[in-house]
């Protein structure tokens, strides 16, 4: 149980068209990231499934059942709220318990339930405190026990980790994956953070100006994203984008030119294309110092040395920003302002038409498990 | 607790001058207390004596006891005093706690204008209405009985309260409230289990702000509506010291500080609740 079908989802406040047609199907027992920037509608879409928030137009169908007028509790949904919202006034036990009272379970059971809870997510010493006594960690903790209670068919968290630190954020992250592989429900998770998306999902579901950018298995968002949008969102840091001319189109891929020189790149040819500006993306950790088959010269503006790696910003010919960035070993020997060659192989690169679509990436990527680049439940 | 920030340290004039600042109008606020209680302790034939002394002669409490006998329902005066203050404030409160969470949450027509209009009816006292209350108290019958004085009471406190509390609720997140939702509870559960307990601070403020209102009130109310000298609160009660020929001043004073001292207990008490009630989030801690 906990199947999940929106359709033609349309949301607006007045005039302003929040969700402009959503359709997305979550099989059972799925874990699916909603991500993308602040304002993509990735919260408002969560809050109408929630039932917080009417639909304007479209269904929302669990488990077969049209769900746009049923409050959230006939929905069989939880959700856990970014501020956590615990009752202040309550104490752990009775914020966990909050939803069995509102049912009017009997006692013995109820604490049964509660306690069950509280061992899971390791809160059995805390029951008697309030939650201003607890950590960040704890509160959360606190606040999916709530959930965990009702037994809900499909969970939905809403940024549950943006107020924690990052060393607690990386902690909780793994706890979830784990409470997700114990309780195989249904979790619809939003984020604005990719890593937290990447990490932990099944399916993610890149959305962008109320619309769905791009829907898949983590990888295969990393390696073949659709549009320039989702290839510069996914991925940290950001992919490089250069601007190249189109110099033909064969079988092994399509010819482009940058700054005098051409490579070319192995993606699904489009026919007349020549002459057209096209959009060259590289991804920061592909860059190496020295030679490749594309050769960039740059001079390094920042370096920053994270010891394990060492990211390298710099200012593209006809540039002032820096809007090229390279991830390096760490103890590569690079110096600000002294320049620095650097290479990239044709099979790393992407390559986006004008409008942002990206031509289909023909590499083998071996490497790759392909179970990893289907999303499955 | 002694601070030490920066911020609070000054120099020795600067203290200097924030004692004289503070003292100079405490003088003006306390003086007639300090003059009213001085009078009560002298007797009443050293009062008009000449060149007046401020300070009493031969003082003694025995006005505080005098005063029973000279006016035996002074004691009744005082419970209907409390009376009408406490039923005014519960009835003010169970009135005023669910309109301000309507006004808090719900968005309804008419909202704005509403609360705009209640803080109009701030701009009348009492007085200016007295008559056409009067005759709404004698259509009702209402005229010599404790609710011609309670209503009109509790009538004026419930704008400001109104407003007060649902400044207070208003801090209380929303996402509580959705949560609750969330999980299946009702509107009135939501109401009854959450957000009464946390606006209690919110709460306990109306409730005071209601009864030093009411309180100070009545006296107008009960000059207008009631003629029953059983039902009369204590500062109408006070005339029975105004004699044919003279006034029992000392007796008069020393009732007076006995009527004051039921608001001034419940303020030294809860004072910490009112002054942190009202500025509740104003910083988040």
């Amino acid at each position: 149980m906990g199947q999940l079908n929106f359709s033609n989802i349309h949301k607006r406040f007045g005039a302003a068209e929040i969700i402009k047609g959503i359709d997305l199907e979550v099989e059972e027992g799925e874990f699916v990231v909603f991500v993308g920037p602040s304002g993509c509608g990735k919260s408002t879409l969560l809050r109408m499934l929630a039932g917080l928030e009417e639909v304007t137009q479209g269904d929302i169908v669990i488990d077969g059942v049209k769900v746009n007028e049923l409050p959230p509790v006939k929905r069989g949904i939880a959700m856990v709220f970014q501020s956590y919202a615990l009752y202040p006034h309550m104490t752990v036990f009775e914020n966990i318990a909050f939803p069995l009272r509102v049912e009017r379970t009997k006692e013995e059971e109820l604490r049964k339930k509660v306690e069950a809870a509280a061992r899971i997510l390791q809160l059995d010493q805390r029951l008697e405190q309030k939650p201003g006594q607890l950590s960040g960690g704890q509160r959360q903790r606190v606040a999916i026990g709530r959930a965990i209670v009702r037994e809900p068919k499909i969970f939905l968290f809403d940024e549950p980790l943006s107020n924690l630190d990052a060393a607690l954020r990386a902690e909780m992250r793994i706890e979830l994956t784990k409470l997700h592989k114990r309780l195989k429900a249904t979790m619809i998770y939003v984020t604005h953070d990719q890593v937290e998306a990447m990490t932990m999902a099944d399916r993610i579901v890149v959305l962008n100006g109320g619309e769905i950018a791009q829907n898949g298995a983590p990888l295969e968002l990393y390696h073949k994203p659709e549009n320039l949008f989702v290839a510069g969102f996914i991925g940290n840091p950001k992919m490089n984008f250069l601007p190249v001319t189109c110099k033909g189109a064969g079988p092994d891929g399509v010819k482009v030119e940058y700054d005098g020189r051409t490579i070319t790149v192995p993606v699904a040819p489009r026919q007349g294309m020549e002459g057209r500006r096209l959009t060259l993306g590289i991804r920061p950790e592909d860059i190496q110092i020295g030679k490749g088959e594309l050769d960039i010269p740059v001079a390094p503006s920042v370096i920053e040395r994270l010891g394990a790696n060492t990211v390298v910003y710099a200012a593209l010919p006809g540039s002032d920003t820096e809007n090229y960035c390279a991830l390096i070993a760490g103890s590569a020997p690079v110096r600000a302002e002294e320049t620095l060659e650097t290479g990239v192989f044709a099979k790393d690169c992407h390559l986006f038409d004008e409008g942002g679509v990206a031509f289909e990436r023909q590499v083998e990527m071996t490497e790759v498990d392909p179970e990893l680049l289907v999303a499955t439940g | 607790m002694k601070s030490n920030a920066m911020i609070d340290r000054y120099r020795w004039y600067e203290v200097i001058g924030i004692y004289a600042g503070v003292l100079l109008f405490l003088t003006f606020v306390l003086a007639p207390f300090v003059e009213g209680f001085l009078v009560s302790l002298k007797p009443l034939t050293y009062l008009f004596s000449s060149p007046y002394k401020f300070w009493p002669q031969n003082a003694s409490f025995d006005a505080y006891f005098t005063m029973w006998e000279r006016v035996p329902l002074l004691g009744r005066y005082i419970f209907n005093s409390i009376l009408i203050s406490t039923v005014g404030t519960i009835i003010g409160v169970i009135l005023i706690t669910p309109a301000a969470y309507a006004f808090a949450r719900f968005d309804f027509r008419g909202r704005g204008p509403l609360l705009g209009a209640f803080l109009a009816v701030n701009m009348f006292s009492g007085a200016v209405l007295l008559i056409p209350l009067y005759r709404l108290m004698r259509s009702f019958g209402l005229l010599n009985t404790y609710f011609a004085m309670i209503v009109p009471g509790v009538a004026f406190v419930i704008p400001t309260g109104i407003w007060l509390l649902r400044t207070y609720m208003l801090r209380i997140p929303q996402e509580l409230e959705e949560a609750a939702l969330a999980d299946g509870a009702s509107r009135f559960y939501t109401f009854r289990r959450v957000i009464l307990p946390l606006a209690m601070p919110g709460i306990s403020v109306v409730a005071i702000y209601a009864f030093l209102t009411i309180y100070a009130q009545q006296f107008i109310y009960a000059l207008t509506f009631n003629s029953k000298t059983e039902y009369m609160p204590l500062p109408v009660g006070l005339y029975a010291f105004f004699g044919r020929q003279d006034v029992i001043w000392n007796e008069l004073m020393a009732a007076s500080f006995l009527g004051v001292l039921p608001v001034f207990v419940v303020f030294i008490y809860l004072q910490r609740y009112l002054v942190a009630g009202m500025t509740a989030g104003a910083l988040k801690t």
